[in-house]
């Protein structure tokens, strides 16, 4: 509703509080009721008058008295007391059964005019209507709607406090009729009540007077005459000097346009896609953010990556997307700034760091491997023994002529093909180059991993060591590299913990190194060790003795030879960190009195007059029997049982032995080689070899069974590579291989898995060839070994 | 930092490689091989890729998320190495 706002038109009214208090902020409707109302009494008309005046002064309003118990006394500006006097005068001894009808009954639906209506029906309380409301109100039973009403009209409500006396009586009356209900219970449903209806005094709310009269009232003949005397003074108006027309002008009010313009309120449109995983996000962070459902904008082909489920990277993920967008659009030249772009956002970290994290190395090696397989996808999956598959996309380099004819070849079915070599890769970088390839070592556990040690042979021109750990995916840079300090001359890996790499150098000294993990140093060192080798170690063994002698031995030992004459073992304690170098210093004496054709051993002091010691083998299945061979040209079969005495010696070579090897297929054969150009085959127990082999006039200096066949075996002089088929020829390599011009091929590794072959030279490149066309037959030919040693001594005989 | 320019620089080397981009989450380069153009029109139409493709990933399982992705063409090979705060592209044409 709208009360008129205050026009103070009329004199101002002072409110002291004095007077009584009235509600002035509904007295615009009241003054409607009150004007339609028929005053019989003075007293009302004169606070009906005052009513008004009181309505006039809105001022009154707001200062609505919130002092209690005053009574507000409005003066006029003369001075008058125009306090208006309370229409109602409570009797508080009825009982106003009829107030629970009003306050219990629901207002809320009622109007305004209704409200009001009823509550003049009961005249119940009416000092002003104004208070009886606010008592109303402030009693507190009336229902909500009643609120409503209440606020319409008026902003503060008193305090309940605040109650006049008469609301006090109402609020008396109320409790009675409270304290009535209350007493009334289930038992006194059932009692006959008597109801007394009595009628009460009429009150006159509305009095209409009606403007017709009949002719038979009582009245009639004074209105008659009324209405005649007054259509007389209408006619004596007109011409009559008593009566003067006047006319008026009412002021139009300047009239003024006002206009307001606000700023335009800028709209934003914001969409997100919500994925299936950007649910799952947010329900794994803890649900901080909620999904927006809502349309999608033009940029729905952008599928939109939220990292984190926080308001503003979201945003900032859209921006991106429509940064990516634009900037297919428009090259805009601030794009194109090579600088990092600075977000001020935790969340997006320096490009520095990005390039220093640990994922981005992680990722460059994965993407390193990746390209090297792509370069090298066929010749590893000729490795693998995998068909190789012809890039369908890549131009047809070679003439077709020459395919064909190949094909044709490989389809012939009058001669076998030839075996050859083809070579594959070769694992070779810039820092190997020009270092002489003096071992290879397979790891135990992963079969594509290869290490190889660098240094060379000769005692000059000695150089710091290397060792490489190659791995088959990334042919062209090492996995690991560990710089020694003197030249890396013997490799082997452990079987137990495959990690454990046991390098033996040029100087004596012998270290491991964990090749698992970063650090370029060795785990352990014998250079502090009192019994280290003084002379370079020609091979590192580790060995697994089954047959303990000793609590001490078993497990895996490291056994090495050197060329101060003696083969030691090297323990390593079963203790965490303390890694104490016990060497179980078995000396074996190499010297050999030629004339007097004894064997001499030697204690432990060291002479000069030891065989340095060259290689050694210990044989496959029973751990305590090994063969040694010495710069004298003598095999020796050892035990680790007696270290005094050898079991066997065996003679034939003329030169230093570079490599003794069992053969894994018959455990009584071995192979040996030397610088005096010959391999020979021996049987154990006997001490003239059995066969022996020469192709070239060249130092061999390793020597390897192949692994697949008993037949075969793969030899590794300065000058080429040599594949010898004991099936098929005896006096002949079945494959020759001749080495680069200028360089040494100095050692020779077989593949386990794979039908490949690994060449180390002197120029630092470990170069991989595939066996093609070659086959020794089925199974592993022991049979065909054991028959041509057969008849090798038969022939002999 | 020096093994990571040593790598890169490798990874240059190669067999190949034409280029290699690193460009941070938002799509802007910050190291590149190649020129200016190229660049910019390799982050921002890769980001696109990488993101649909990461998108379809975790959307059949959200648990899961894209480690790598290879785009095989006629021409050449795009490999991204995607992350979470960057992307690692590098481009080879293996058969020159």
């Amino acid at each position: 509703m709208s009360i008129p706002t205050a026009k103070l038109k009329k004199p101002t009214l002072k409110v002291t509080p004095s007077s009584r208090a009235m509600n002035i902020s509904t007295s615009g409707i009241l003054r409607l009721n009150r004007s339609a109302t028929y005053a019989r009494s003075i007293n009302a008309s004169v606070s009906r008058k005052s009513f008004c005046l009181a309505a006039d002064s809105k001022i009154l309003e707001k200062s609505s008295v919130q002092t209690p118990k005053h009574t507000i006394q409005v003066l006029d500006e003369n001075g008058k007391d125009v306090t208006p006097r309370p229409v109602y005068q409570p009797d508080p001894a009825a009982v106003q059964s009829k107030h629970s009808k009003i306050f219990a009954s629901d207002t809320s639906g009622g109007t305004m005019s209704d409200f009001y209506s009823t509550t003049y029906q009961t005249t119940t309380n009416a000092s002003f209507a104004g208070a009886f409301t606010r008592s109303l109100f402030g009693s507190g039973s009336v229902s909500i709607g009643s609120q409503s009403i209440m606020e319409s009209m008026s902003e503060e409500i008193e305090d309940p406090s605040s109650k006049r006396d008469n609301s006090i009586s109402l609020s008396d009356v109320q409790v009675k009729r409270e304290e009535v209900k209350e007493l009334i219970q289930e038992e006194m449903l059932d009692d006959m009540v008597d109801l007394y209806l009595v009628e009460s005094d009429t009150l006159c709310l509305l009095d209409m007077p009606a403007i017709s009269v009949s002719v038979d009232s009582m009245e009639a003949e004074s209105v008659k005459e009324r209405n005649s005397r007054y259509t007389e003074l209408c006619k004596n108006r007109t011409g009559n000097d008593k009566y003067m027309g006047r006319s008026m002008q009412t002021f139009n009010g300047a009239s003024k346009t006002k206009e307001v313009q606000s700023e335009a309120i800028t709209m934003a449109d914001a969409a997100t896609i919500a994925n299936n995983w950007d649910m799952y996000d947010s329900f794994c962070s803890a649900g901080q953010g909620e999904v927006d459902l809502s349309t999608d904008t033009d940029k729905a082909s952008i599928a939109e990556m939220i990292h984190q489920n926080h308001g503003p990277t979201r945003t900032m993920e859209r921006t991106m997307s429509v940064i990516s967008s634009s900037t297919i659009v428009s090259s805009s030249s601030s794009r194109m700034e090579m600088e990092p772009f600075v977000v001020p956002s935790e969340s997006k970290p320096d490009p520095e760091l990005i390039l220093q994290s640990e994922e981005f190395q992680q990722h460059l090696f994965v993407m390193e491997r990746i390209i090297l397989e792509n370069i090298y996808q066929p010749k590893l999956a000729a490795y693998r023994q995998l068909p190789t598959l012809e890039d369908p996309d890549s131009m047809p380099k070679a003439v077709p002529m020459v395919v064909s004819r190949r094909e044709e070849s490989s389809l012939d079915e009058e001669g076998p093909p030839t075996p050859a070599l083809e070579r594959l890769w070769s694992f070779s970088c810039e820092l190997t180059t020009g270092r002489n390839v003096s071992s290879m070592a397979w790891n135990k556990r992963n079969p594509d991993l290869l290490a190889v040690g660098y240094g060379q042979f000769a005692f000059k021109d000695q150089k710091p060591g290397l060792v490489c750990c190659w791995s088959l995916k990334n042919p062209s840079w090492p996995e690991r590299i560990f710089t020694c300090q003197s030249g890396v001359t013997a490799l082997d890996f452990s079987a137990s913990s495959a990690s454990m790499l046991a390098v033996g150098m040029h100087d004596g000294t012998i270290a491991t190194y964990n090749v698992q993990s970063r650090e370029k140093t060795p785990v352990i060192d014998s250079s502090d060790c009192v019994h280290k080798h003084t002379s370079p170690v020609w091979q590192v063994r580790w060995i697994n003795h089954e047959r303990a002698l000793s609590g001490e031995d078993k497990g895996e030992a490291l056994i090495s030879v050197s060329a101060d004459g003696r083969i030691s073992k090297w323990f390593l304690r079963k203790g965490l960190d303390c890694i104490d170098l016990m060497k179980l210093k078995r000396t074996r004496n190499d010297r050999f009195k030629r004339q007097v054709g004894e064997k001499e051993r030697k204690s432990e002091a060291l002479i000069s007059r030891q065989a340095p010691g060259l290689c050694f083998d210990f044989h496959p299945t029973d751990s305590n029997i090994y063969l040694a061979g010495t710069e004298e040209g003598h095999i020796h079969k050892c035990s680790c049982s007696y270290n005094e005495q050898f079991l066997e010696t065996y003679q034939a070579h003329k030169g230093p032995l570079y490599r003794i090897t069992w053969s894994p297929f018959c455990s009584d054969v071995f192979l040996s080689c030397s610088s005096d150009w010959t391999i020979q085959l021996w049987r154990q127990d006997l001490f003239t070899p059995v066969l022996g082999f020469m192709s070239t006039q060249r130092a061999v200096y390793d020597v390897m069974w192949s692994p697949k066949w008993a037949t075969v075996f793969g030899a590794v002089n300065e000058g080429r590579m040599e594949i010898w088929d004991l099936g098929a020829s005896i006096l002949d390599p079945t494959i020759v291989n001749p080495a680069s011009p200028g360089v040494k091929l100095t050692s020779l590794l077989f593949a386990t898995e794979t039908d490949c072959v690994l060449v180390g030279d002197s120029d630092g490149q470990v170069s991989v060839y595939q066996l093609k066309n070659f086959t020794a037959g089925e199974g592993t030919q022991v049979g065909t070994l054991e028959d041509i040693i057969g008849s090798t001594l038969a022939s002999q005989l | 930092m020096a093994e990571v320019e040593e790598t890169l620089k490798r990874i240059q080397s190669q067999k190949g490689v034409q280029g290699i981009i690193i460009v941070n989450a938002e799509g802007i380069p910050i190291k590149t091989t190649l020129d200016n153009s190229s660049t910019v029109q390799y982050a921002g139409l890769i980001h696109q890729s990488v993101m649909k493709a990461r998108s379809t990933v975790r959307d059949i399982d959200p648990q899961n998320d894209l480690t790598f992705l290879r785009i095989r063409s006629k021409k050449n090979e795009i490999m991204i190495a995607p992350d979470k705060d960057y992307f690692l592209i590098v481009i080879q044409n293996p058969s020159d």
